[in-house]
């Protein structure tokens, strides 16, 4: 955020200011398109908004000064994933008119669930004070970033190139289909 | 000190006859004359050594209550060495004949067994030394009369005369056992030594000897227990001749000479004896002269010739009744051991039907005829001698109206004999009959019974001195006049004798049947009411039977009605309760488990519907139970 | 600044969003891309704590970032699944697919 910072430095609108502005609004749309992912009768619109949301959520990232993250949220997320869940739903789309959404029963029992436990994470969130570091060390850039990967938690990403494997490895097998 | 064996060898006689009877069949009747042939011995020999002065014995201690205890022990007196010698004569000579007799019968050891059980018996009656000892054997006798009444027990009217011997029989034990009972309660003793000790007049020992005396009746055939001994003629002749003319009937006689001391102390018991019998003896005799059944005839002199007896002792004369006992035996036997061979040959018994038997059977006749004199009291045979006592005696004890039936018994006695004397042997034929005389083996009892008979009254008469009187009551003669002959006496009774016969002669041999037939027409109903035995079967049957089979029948209709109806509702109710079990079992106790069961399914039932299948709904659980998790987490702070 | 209680909230959102998404939807992938939701609610909790909490060497993102490559790999076996779903059963509406129903 140091460079769009410095942007608006010569700006009249204070850097506080303009964050707390256009926060909200991305938060809020975030938050729009998720619903409307759960909401949607059609699967095709889900996905949609799914992607919405989640280069919506790629920009909460950059105000959480996370900007190689918010790229490999778009690149992977939206770019592999949802393109891999429209091929998935292209695959298995069904003609027949039975909705998509469950019973209004269901409907209001996950509401409750969900209500649920938005209420008690809430209350958990405000009831804490929260410690807050040193505001400097929360400046993570890239080089940092790259170097942590390589010798801190070279293990976890090891590791991660051994999900990746077993997943294509199993994602192969299943796909396979019944011997002929 | 040999007599306690007497009884017992016949005894072991029956148990060897009826346990292997079957196995030696013939050879019964030789281990049962054996048996008695020893017993006779050992009486001999026991008469000898009372003759040298030993007396009775005790062999053990049996019962003992409180301070009186009971002995078994054998009485070795004159009368019982006297019975004993009888009894054993008689009883083996009968034995042989019936080697004869029932040569054909295919039960032949079974009647030799019961008849050494019978010997056994009447010995062990006749040397009991108290009540308890003689009334075992005294029931034993009964049994024996019993088995052997109803010997052919598939013709139905000898059953049926067993049975009647032993009912009227019983009714006469009851009193027996009755006057037993007051006897020790009140004396304290059953022995018969003790009796004697019973002087002084009392009215309850009074009551004792009568009912003694009951006893006496239905064991001797006198009224009104005689009805029995007619139909025990349905047994075997030499049954008839040993149990029933002998030595059985001759019980109730012994029973009261044993009891004299008893009835002397008591004179109002005494004279009824005398009475009973002579009332028996002339109504017995009244109904013989019109029956036409030889053993019947002979059945009911034997009931007269006892009632004769009981006049004797019941008048006070002991050494009488005693001596017309003894020879009676021998002449009364005698004369059914006849007829026995007559019914042996020609198989028949009604004496319409006989007749000039003597041609054809020397033998029989003569015996017959020698029994016959012996009964009528024609001197000089034995039954004059007795017969003349007794009729002295009455005289002499200041009974004259007693005398006077007993001649009027003499005299009808000496009819009905020759009566069956002249019809039986001679003259014609009156039907088809091929008689033929009987072997040896029952002609020779017949022959010596006949000595016996002839002589054996000698002992008592004034020819040995009253030998027997002496013998038989040692001691001072119960009457002042002594034992002198009444020559008045002999001749009134010999006179009796032969106007009896006379009479038989007129009616029956001269005229042939017409006078007899002319005065039956006249006199109707008195024949009517002799020769139906005065209907006294008919009373008894309308007083006692017809109504204890009712009262049995109503017993019965309880017994089926009330207590085998109150054990079937006993069961009704444990089936109704076992129902009303099964029932809760049913329905309370399976309806508990039922519901147990029925509880689970219906909650399964609701409770399987969280097994939906969908993840979502176990999602959804899960996320509802992280919810409460969380939420307590943060009550409880 | 937001303060941290903002971002926090909106994960918590966007978490209780997924939720109902997944106990809500018919679809098979619809409930995956529920499950994408909450992922994505998870890394920004974790992306917000290693800003504020100030995590040497970024440990925050890089938490984050391996979460995304989880959540990739996971939705790749996912959808391998509902392929072959889809080919054995005909369908993908998990109400249909109740095999393990009493």
């Amino acid at each position: 955020m140091s460079g769009l910072i410095q942007v608006l430095n010569n700006s009249l609108l204070s850097q506080d200011a303009v964050i707390k502005a256009t926060f909200y609004p991305t938060a809020f749309l975030t938050i729009f398109f998720a619903f409307l992912v759960v909401m949607s009768r059609s699967i095709f619109h889900s996905v949609i908004y799914l992607a919405f949301t989640l280069i919506g959520i790629a920009g909460i990232y950059l105000y959480l000064d996370a900007e190689f993250l918010a790229i490999v949220q778009v690149l992977i997320y939206v770019g592999a994933i949802v393109t891999l869940f429209i091929f998935t739903i292209m695959l298995t789309t069904q003609a027949d008119t039975e909705p998509i959404r469950g019973t209004v029963r269901r409907m209001w029992a996950g509401a409750l669930a969900g209500f649920a436990i938005f209420l008690i994470l809430s209350k958990v969130i405000t009831m804490t004070t929260w410690h807050i570091g040193l505001p400097e060390a929360a400046f993570v850039n890239l080089r940092e970033l790259g170097r942590s990967l390589m010798s801190k938690y070279a293990l976890p990403f090891e590791v991660i190139s051994l999900i990746s494997l077993a997943a294509l490895v199993g994602v192969i097998v299943i796909g396979r289909g019944r011997k002929r | 000190m040999v007599a306690h064996l007497i009884p017992a060898i016949p005894f072991l006689a029956f148990v060897i006859n009826i346990l292997f009877g079957r196995k030696i069949k013939k050879v019964s009747a030789f281990v049962s004359i054996l048996a008695c042939g020893v017993s006779l011995c050992l009486s001999i020999y026991t008469f000898a050594s009372l003759l040298k002065g030993h007396g009775s014995y005790t062999l053990f201690k049996w019962l003992i209550f409180g301070s009186t205890s009971l002995n078994v022990g054998v009485i070795v007196d004159p009368l019982t060495c006297m019975m004993l010698l009888v009894v054993t004569i008689i009883g083996t000579l009968i034995q042989i004949y019936s080697i004869g007799y029932m040569k054909d019968d295919p039960r032949f050891s079974r009647f030799f067994a019961y008849m050494s059980l019978f010997m056994s018996s009447m010995l062990g009656l006749l040397l009991a030394d108290n009540f308890i000892i003689l009334l075992i054997f005294w029931e034993g006798v009964g049994l024996c009369s019993y088995l052997l009444i109803s010997f052919w027990f598939e013709k139905i009217s000898a059953a049926k005369a067993g049975m009647k011997a032993f009912i009227t029989t019983r009714i006469g034990d009851t009193g027996l056992l009755i006057g037993v009972f007051i006897l020790f309660f009140s004396a304290h003793t059953v022995h018969f030594s003790g009796l004697t000790a019973i002087s002084n007049a009392n009215p309850l020992f009074t009551a004792a000897a009568l009912l003694i005396f009951c006893g006496a009746v239905g064991k001797s055939a006198q009224f009104p227990l005689h009805v029995w001994l007619p139909d025990a003629m349905e047994g075997p002749t030499p049954v008839s001749a040993l149990i029933h003319a002998a030595t059985m009937v001759a019980a109730g006689v012994y029973l009261v000479a044993r009891c004299f001391g008893l009835f002397l102390a008591h004179q109002p018991a005494l004279i009824w004896v005398a009475y009973v019998g002579a009332a028996t003896s002339i109504f017995a005799a009244t109904i013989a002269a019109v029956n036409n059944d030889i053993k019947r005839i002979l059945a009911y002199s034997t009931i007269s010739q006892l009632g004769f007896m009981m006049i004797g002792l019941g008048v006070g004369g002991y050494s009488a009744g005693t001596f017309h006992l003894m020879t009676h035996a021998f002449f009364k036997a005698l004369l059914f051991l006849c007829a026995g061979s007559i019914i042996h040959s020609i198989h028949a018994q009604d004496i319409r039907r006989m007749g000039g038997i003597f041609q054809k059977m020397k033998i029989t006749g003569t015996t017959f005829v020698i029994a016959s004199l012996a009964i009528s009291g024609v001197p000089p045979f034995s039954g004059f001698w007795s017969k003349d006592e007794i009729l002295s005696e009455s005289l002499r004890s200041g009974h004259p109206y007693l005398f006077m039936i007993a001649m009027a018994t003499s005299l009808l006695t000496a009819f009905y004999m020759f009566r069956l004397i002249f019809l039986v042997l001679f003259g014609k034929p009156r039907s088809e009959l091929h008689p033929y005389e009987s072997p040896k083996v029952m002609t020779i009892p017949l022959a010596i019974l006949a000595i016996f008979a002839i002589f054996i009254g000698l002992v008592g008469s004034p020819f040995m001195h009253n030998a027997f009187q002496t013998f038989i009551h040692p001691g001072p003669p119960e009457n002042s006049e002594g034992l002198a002959p009444n020559y008045l006496v002999m001749l009134l009774s010999t006179l009796a004798a032969a106007l009896g016969i006379a009479a038989a002669y007129l009616f029956y041999m001269l005229n042939n049947k017409i006078l007899p037939l002319e005065i039956r027409n006249k006199f109707t109903l008195l024949y009517n009411l002799l020769y139906n035995k005065y209907y006294i079967d008919e009373i008894y049957e309308f007083l006692f039977i017809r109504p204890s089979i009712r009262l049995s029948r109503l017993a019965s209709k309880f017994d089926s009605g009330v207590i085998d109806g109150a054990v079937n509702a006993c069961a009704k109710a444990v089936v109704v309760l076992s129902r009303i079990k099964s029932w809760i079992d049913r329905y309370i106790v399976d309806g508990a488990v039922n519901m147990t069961a029925g509880i689970v399914g219906l909650s399964s039932l609701v409770l399987r519907r969280v097994q939906t299948g969908y993840i979502q709904t176990y999602l959804l659980i899960a996320f509802f139970g992280l919810v409460l998790i969380i939420f307590i987490k943060l009550i409880g702070g | 600044m937001i303060p941290q209680s903002h971002f926090l909230i909106l994960s918590a959102l966007l978490f209780s969003i997924g939720v109902f998404g997944i106990l809500t939807r018919k679809n098979a992938i619809g409930i995956l891309m529920s499950i994408e939701l909450i992922l994505n609610a998870a890394n920004i909790n974790l992306i917000t704590f290693g800003k504020f909490l100030g995590s040497p060497d970024g440990l925050g993102q890089i938490f984050a970032l391996f979460v995304i490559a989880i959540a990739a790999a996971s939705a790749v076996v996912g959808l391998g699944l509902v392929i072959s779903i889809y080919r054995n059963a005909k369908t993908i509406l998990v109400n249909k697919l109740n095999l393990m129903k009493w």
